[in-house]
């Protein structure tokens, strides 16, 4: 294995780890307000993407235009998605609530399946102009996707912790998620905090669509393991924590690369999902999960 | 709430029930021909869930053959009259259909689907009520004394694998031969049948890279590709998305090699995905609309009728309704057992896929075609007959 081969396969696990944890993130975020997995995160992405294709290919508006029109739409889902699908369950327990994300995450894609056919869907690339959409250095063929796609995570990584942290909605938030009722006799509307949760985890979903149209294609099914994985992210780092939704995602993505270059593709997901089921057994609470322990 | 979910688990088991018994008072029971009903032929396909697409090609294609018989005068002086069930794309939905087609005893024969799993799940069903069905399905062990009523009208895999080791050998003259494969039982069947293939050529594969359907990342087969020596890549990849990836990482990360694909690569949604990144590549396809005469004559009817070029989801049901309704004009008494025989003797019979010579497990076909992407249009290379020579 020379050292060229072995940088293209790093880069494709950061990448795919790059999308991953953009998923992943939204994944956290509705967990730290809700104490809620959201099984339909993945299901936003796919919309997202599917969104896209409609705007630009079907009423032929600019890409570029298409994209912020996308992101007000998914928005609005966001909002619809807490409406229908949180608020009606709120003070029930978690199980309820998880399993109505996953009726969604069904709805969602045999919805889409119904409005927008089951032959895959071409999108235009967010680099446009280049003949193969990337650059060769040293061996190594660079996507310009893949780049676009580290950079909007890394700013999105950025801004998630100093919003959380060093903001006071952010911080509110916090305090929504970790004890409603406290959060209540405080003066925080509770409720709006746990709708602009939606909001924003929409968004990221459907800019993490919008992202993976391009080099994944966009199907009904896309958002299926999509979420699947962002769900092991979390898992590996830590619910509740968006240091460790990015840490996990990215190991995940090179686990899965080099595991599939250096051992055999054809075990690529499992060692991902052994990675999983290790850190289930010896750290369930995930690389930085003390918060998660305080809380309990 | 634990009442109301008991209650709702009781309404859809209460539904499904209904739903799988209701048309038993379809069922006359007097199974007498009479001379001005219509001769009833069965046909079940996906027409919700995840195939329903095939399913509207399949749909596609009877409807077609049924108007051309019907015009012509139908059959014995009596019209056509297709029956359709959905399958729900599902084995149960497969199943179920049959049953509910066969509880009408004047349908005398079946055209089923082209997923093999789903006719496997068939088959026993097939056996108890004893009718031909026609199948599209390429999993090879489909006919292999499985039963007596199935017969198929397409080629299948092991002649595909034939056929594409036969021209990479013998016409490409490559021998250092890699396949990339997916891990579902087309992809791993595909590759028995390939490893089989080469033995008669005394050779072994130098490089085989399995991986899961709805991979999104092809880096790591591309690197052992690149490492492998290569000279020329089989491939057997169903799913269309997986192939588009796969064309575009391995343009994008310089490996360009000759290139023979499972019929999906010379799919409609393949060309659309993967563009230029397919362009001189070859693959298989049982249907061609440029291989004889018959075929040019479907394209051009079904381009008139549904205002898009015919693929072999639709060409294959097709045949199946003209090699039948040709059959029933000899087989006046309509019976499963004179049908069933009637096709097992089926010498040289021309249809759109080709021309049908029955062999006594109940394979019509065994030519595949060989076709070069050129800028997106394909170019017909060859015919390759996978029983005649080796």
């Amino acid at each position: 294995m020379n050292l060229a081969i072995f940088g293209q396969n790093l880069l494709a696990g950061v990448a795919i780890g790059g999308v991953y944890a953009m998923v992943a993130l939204g994944i956290v975020l509705i967990y730290k307000a809700t104490n809620v997995v959201n099984f339909a995160q993945g299901e936003f992405s796919m919309l997202g993407a599917f969104g896209l294709v409609t705007l630009t290919q079907a009423m032929h508006i600019n890409y570029y235009v298409a994209i912020p029109l996308v992101l007000v739409i998914m928005a609005a889902f966001g909002l619809l998605f807490e409406l229908g699908v949180y608020f009606p369950l709120r003070n029930r327990t978690f199980l309820p609530v998880i399993i109505a994300t996953i009726g969604a995450s069904i709805m969602f894609q045999n919805g889409a399946l119904a409005v927008f056919g089951a032959a895959p869907q071409k999108v235009a690339p967010m680099v446009q102009g280049t003949a193969t959409g990337g650059f060769t250095a040293g061996g190594v063929f660079f996507d310009y996707h893949y780049l676009v796609i580290l950079a909007v995570t890394a700013v999105l990584m950025g801004f998630q912790y100093f919003f959380f942290e060093h903001t006071l909605l952010g911080k509110k938030m916090q305090a929504t998620s970790q004890d409603k009722d406290m959060a209540r006799l405080l003066g925080i509307p509770v409720a709006s905090m746990i709708a602009i949760t939606f909001i924003y985890s929409s968004l990221l979903g459907g800019l993490s669509g919008m992202l993976v149209a391009p080099i994944f294609f966009v199907t009904h099914r896309m958002g299926g393991t999509l979420g699947m994985k962002a769900f092991a992210a979390s898992i590996i780092g830590g619910f509740g924590d968006v240091r460790g939704a990015i840490i996990g995602a990215l190991s995940l993505g090179i686990i899965e690369a080099l595991g599939a270059a250096f051992i055999s593709p054809v075990y690529k997901d499992a060692y991902g999902f052994l990675i999983v089921i290790l850190f289930l057994l010896v750290r369930p609470q995930g690389i930085f999960g003390e918060k998660v322990a305080e809380k309990a | 709430m634990r009442k109301g979910f008991a209650l709702l688990l009781a309404a859809v088991m209460t539904l499904t029930v209904a739903c799988n018994s209701a048309p038993k008072n379809n069922a006359s029971g007097s199974g007498s021909a009479d001379d001005k009903k219509p001769i009833k032929i069965g046909v079940t396909i996906p027409q919700t869930g995840g195939d329903v697409d095939a399913g509207r090609l399949m749909k596609n294609g009877v409807e077609l053959a049924v108007d051309t018989v019907n015009k012509a005068g139908g059959v014995l002086g009596r019209q056509i009259q297709l029956v359709i069930q959905d399958d729900q794309s599902t084995n149960p939905g497969s199943v179920a259909a049959l049953q509910k087609i066969l509880e009408d005893k004047d349908v005398v024969a079946v055209v089923s689907t082209v997923r093999s799993t789903q006719i496997a799940a068939q088959i026993p069903t097939i056996n108890e009520l004893k009718v031909p069905v026609a199948i599209g399905g390429t999993n090879f062990g489909l006919t292999q004394g499985q039963s007596p009523w199935v017969f198929r009208f397409r080629p299948h895999d092991g002649m595909s694998a034939k056929a594409m080791v036969k021209f990479v050998v013998e016409d490409l003259k490559k021998s250092k031969i890699a396949l990339v494969h997916s891990t579902d039982a087309f992809g791993n069947g595909g590759r028995d049948m390939v490893v089989n293939a080469l033995k008669d050529y005394n050779n072994t594969l130098i490089a085989d890279q399995g991986f899961n359907t709805g991979e999104k990342d092809f880096t790591g087969v591309i690197s052992a590709l690149k490492q492998s020596g290569a000279d020329v890549i089989i491939s057997y990849i169903a799913a269309s998305t997986d192939l588009g990836i796969l064309a575009k990482q391995m343009k994008q990360q310089g490996l360009s090699l000759a290139w023979v694909g499972s019929p999906s690569i010379t799919g409609q949604d393949a060309l659309r995905l993967a563009g230029d990144a397919l362009y001189g590549t070859y693959g298989v396809a049982d249907f061609n609309k440029e291989a004889n005469a018959k075929a040019k004559a479907f394209a051009e009817a079904y381009k008139a009728k549904y205002n898009q070029d015919p693929d072999f989801y639709s060409s294959w049901p097709y045949d199946a309704i003209t090699v039948l309704t040709e059959l029933m004009k000899t087989t006046p008494d309509l019976k499963p057992e004179t049908l069933q025989k009637a096709l097992l003797a089926t010498k040289g019979l021309e249809g759109v896929e080709g021309t049908y010579t029955f062999d006594k497990n109940g394979d019509g076909l065994d030519s595949y075609h060989i076709l070069q992407n050129e800028n997106n249009a394909f170019k017909l290379v060859k015919t390759i007959h996978a029983n005649a020579g080796k």
